[in-house]
């Protein structure tokens, strides 16, 4: 049942991906056309060998055979190359995807750790002043440009601090160029842009938490447990905050596509060298191919996550069925 | 969006015994009731109403209130603080900052309710096409709501606009070009559940053709659902807008919008911080009162999805 559930999943997502290309691939085709690789370095290039080096990159043949090269190229691990400095795409996402892991999974690792007991006392002490504080919280979370609380941090922590000579934190890049590059200094460039995305994670994860978290509780088989004589604790733990996380772990699931793509904003404010930062520097070249090649390979971690929370979903709620 | 009344939708309040006290009441006037005693929800709709009134009106408001045009220069008059002279302070520019906000205002909350707008035809066709024919159109047409929700939208913007060069009205598209699909897939599941109920077939078994029957009976019938999506939307379009703007991939200077004004923000930390809080501040209390009056109309026209 269950791997034929998988296999199903499986070819659909494989399909999408094919779809995903196809997308892009026609988006991109605009400006095959005009594309000619080197004219910034040579003005002087001749027509005839604008068409050699078009004809070399395949840039001239028709779109169903450029499409196809693509895909077979991809399926080999070959992204391209890009269209500025010439290098391997693959081999510039491979460099900066360590950073961007090190940020965005910290902002959801303390997202997740703060989220759920946060959650979890809103919905025990529900109507309380502190959750209403945290409801507060939360809905400022939703509301405030995540670009424009990474400013105000710079601004506060970096800037002011710095001009009263208290210590500050750096407010760009990952590490120090200048004898950096231990722990203590990464974790340094890290605080402020992982606040600010864990921040916008916690917002949206202590909600669902919190309504996971009463709806659980007013069903029948906890009143059933509490009637059994049960501890209020053991009923809580035990009964209600198991059975109000399996919705959460779904969601969280279908964040982790974040773990790439959910930094951008935030990379960019803090000059996190990321691929988000990389993403963007990039289109601000029109650089096509890499943008491409970054967009494409967001997409393959976002199919896998949602593969991911499926399946786990399923694993972990005997209710759903593998239909 | 008119709020017409809707024959079909059944009245939530049920006229049985012990409940004969209240006279049975429209979907819409019961909806529109609970709306009116939701004193946050109201406050934050009327806000972003007064907001709407200051954009329509901006050129009778600078001219009356605020004495400048927003592209206007005065290099005798950069980074002035806020004061008597420039209410919110003046741009590297010279440029009045409360001027350009309002002129901002048109942008942003313009290219918000067009994305909106869009979305919601393009995935309300979808939805009601696929949900209602199925087979084949179904297949193919979710498969591509599959593909465009598939990728990370951040990076189907960039993409987009570098290949587009943005103005309002295309950064509206492109930022519709995402949004669409999830409300394709909403209509999509409302008119599987509604097409199943009894007054359909009663409707078909007239002699009401394809048309009639989706215009007429399934369309009313998942308004409720398209308001409370419509108004949850603004608020996040308004965010990604204002980022984007903010990245130098959106709305293109010398035109003003929120987030482009803080394009340059890093240079003003030392000397002109107001250029930096004011921006910021009115897209946080705008997205606030979107997000508040989305939840308040969420709570009214689907008290299923109420929110403990």
């Amino acid at each position: 049942m269950l791997a034929k559930y998988l296999v199903r999943r499986l070819l659909a997502s494989v399909i999408v991906v094919l779809g995903v290309t196809l997308l892009t691939l026609l988006l991109m085709d605009r400006t095959r056309g005009t594309y000619v690789p080197g004219i910034d370095l040579n003005p002087n290039l001749r027509p005839e060998d604008i068409a050699r080096l078009r004809a070399n990159l395949g840039l001239d043949r028709p779109f169903y055979m450029w499409y196809l090269t693509w895909i077979w190229n991809v399926a080999h691990g070959d992204f391209g190359r890009s269209m500025i400095d010439g290098s391997p795409v693959l081999s510039h996402i491979l460099d900066r995807l360590p950073n961007t892991l090190e940020l965005t999974g910290t902002a959801i690792i303390l997202g997740v750790l703060l989220s759920i007991p946060l959650g979890v006392i809103g919905a025990l002490r529900r109507g309380s002043k502190t959750d209403h504080a945290l409801t507060v919280v939360s809905v400022a979370g939703f509301a405030v440009p995540q670009f424009w609380l990474g400013l105000l941090l710079i601004l506060l922590f970096s800037v002011t601090l710095e001009q009263h000579g208290l210590p500050w934190l750096p407010s760009s890049g990952a590490a120090s160029a200048i004898n950096g590059g231990d722990i203590l200094d990464r974790l340094e460039h890290l605080i402020m842009p992982a606040t600010v995305l864990s921040f916008f994670y916690l917002s949206l994860w202590s909600r669902f938490t919190r309504s996971s978290m009463l709806e659980v509780l007013s069903q029948d088989y906890i009143r059933t447990a509490r009637a059994k004589g049960m501890s209020e604790r053991r009923v809580v733990y035990l009964h209600g905050l198991r059975n109000a996380l399996i919705p959460l772990i779904t969601l969280i699931g279908l964040e982790l596509p974040g773990l790439v793509s959910g930094g951008l904003v935030v990379e960019v404010v803090f000059g996190w060298p990321g691929i988000g930062k990389l993403a963007f520097e990039r289109a601000l070249q029109y650089d096509y191919s890499t943008v491409m090649g970054i967009t494409f390979f967001a997409t393959l971690l976002v199919v896998a996550g949602n593969l991911l929370a499926d399946v786990l979903y399923a694993i972990l709620d005997p209710r759903i069925r593998y239909a | 969006m008119s709020l017409l009344p809707a024959p079909e939708v059944e009245a939530p309040i049920s006229t049985f015994e012990g409940e004969g006290s209240r006279p049975a009441q429209s979907y819409w006037n019961e909806s529109w009731q609970r709306l009116r005693d939701n004193r946050i929800g109201m406050a934050a709709g009327i806000l972003i109403l007064i907001l709407a009134a200051i954009s329509l009106a901006a050129p009778l408001f600078t001219q009356f209130v605020t004495h400048y045009e927003p592209y206007r220069l005065d290099l005798l008059a950069t980074f002035q603080p806020p004061g008597h002279a420039h209410l919110l302070g003046t741009d590297e520019l010279g440029r009045d900052t409360l001027t350009r906000l309002i002129y901002g205002g048109r942008v942003t909350l313009g290219v918000a309710f067009l994305t909106v707008g869009i979305s919601l035809t393009l995935g309300t066709s979808v939805g009601l096409v696929t949900g209602y024919y199925g087979g084949w159109i179904d297949d193919i047409l979710m498969r591509l709501v599959d593909v465009v929700l598939s990728i990370p939208a951040i990076f189907l913007f960039i993409l987009m606009s570098i290949l587009f060069r943005p103005n309002p009205v295309t950064l509206a598209m492109i930022i519709a070009s995402v949004g669409w699909g999830g409300v394709a897939r909403l209509v999509r599941g409302e008119v599987l559940s509604v097409k199943q109920r009894d007054f359909i077939m009663a409707t078909r078994s007239i002699g009401a053709r394809d048309v009639r029957l989706i215009v007429r009976h399934l369309l009313p019938n998942v308004l409720p659902v398209l308001i409370v999506a419509a108004s949850l939307g603004v608020g996040q379009i308004i965010l990604i807008e204002a980022a984007l703007d903010f990245l130098g991939l959106g709305i293109q200077p010398p035109t003003a919008s929120w987030g482009n004004m803080l394009t340059n923000a890093e240079s003003y930390f030392f000397h002109s911080t107001w250029l930096v809080y004011f921006p910021g501040i009115t897209i946080f209390i705008t997205v606030l009162a979107s997000n508040l009056f989305g939840n308040a109309i969420r709570d009214a026209f689907d008290p299923r999805l109420k929110t403990h």
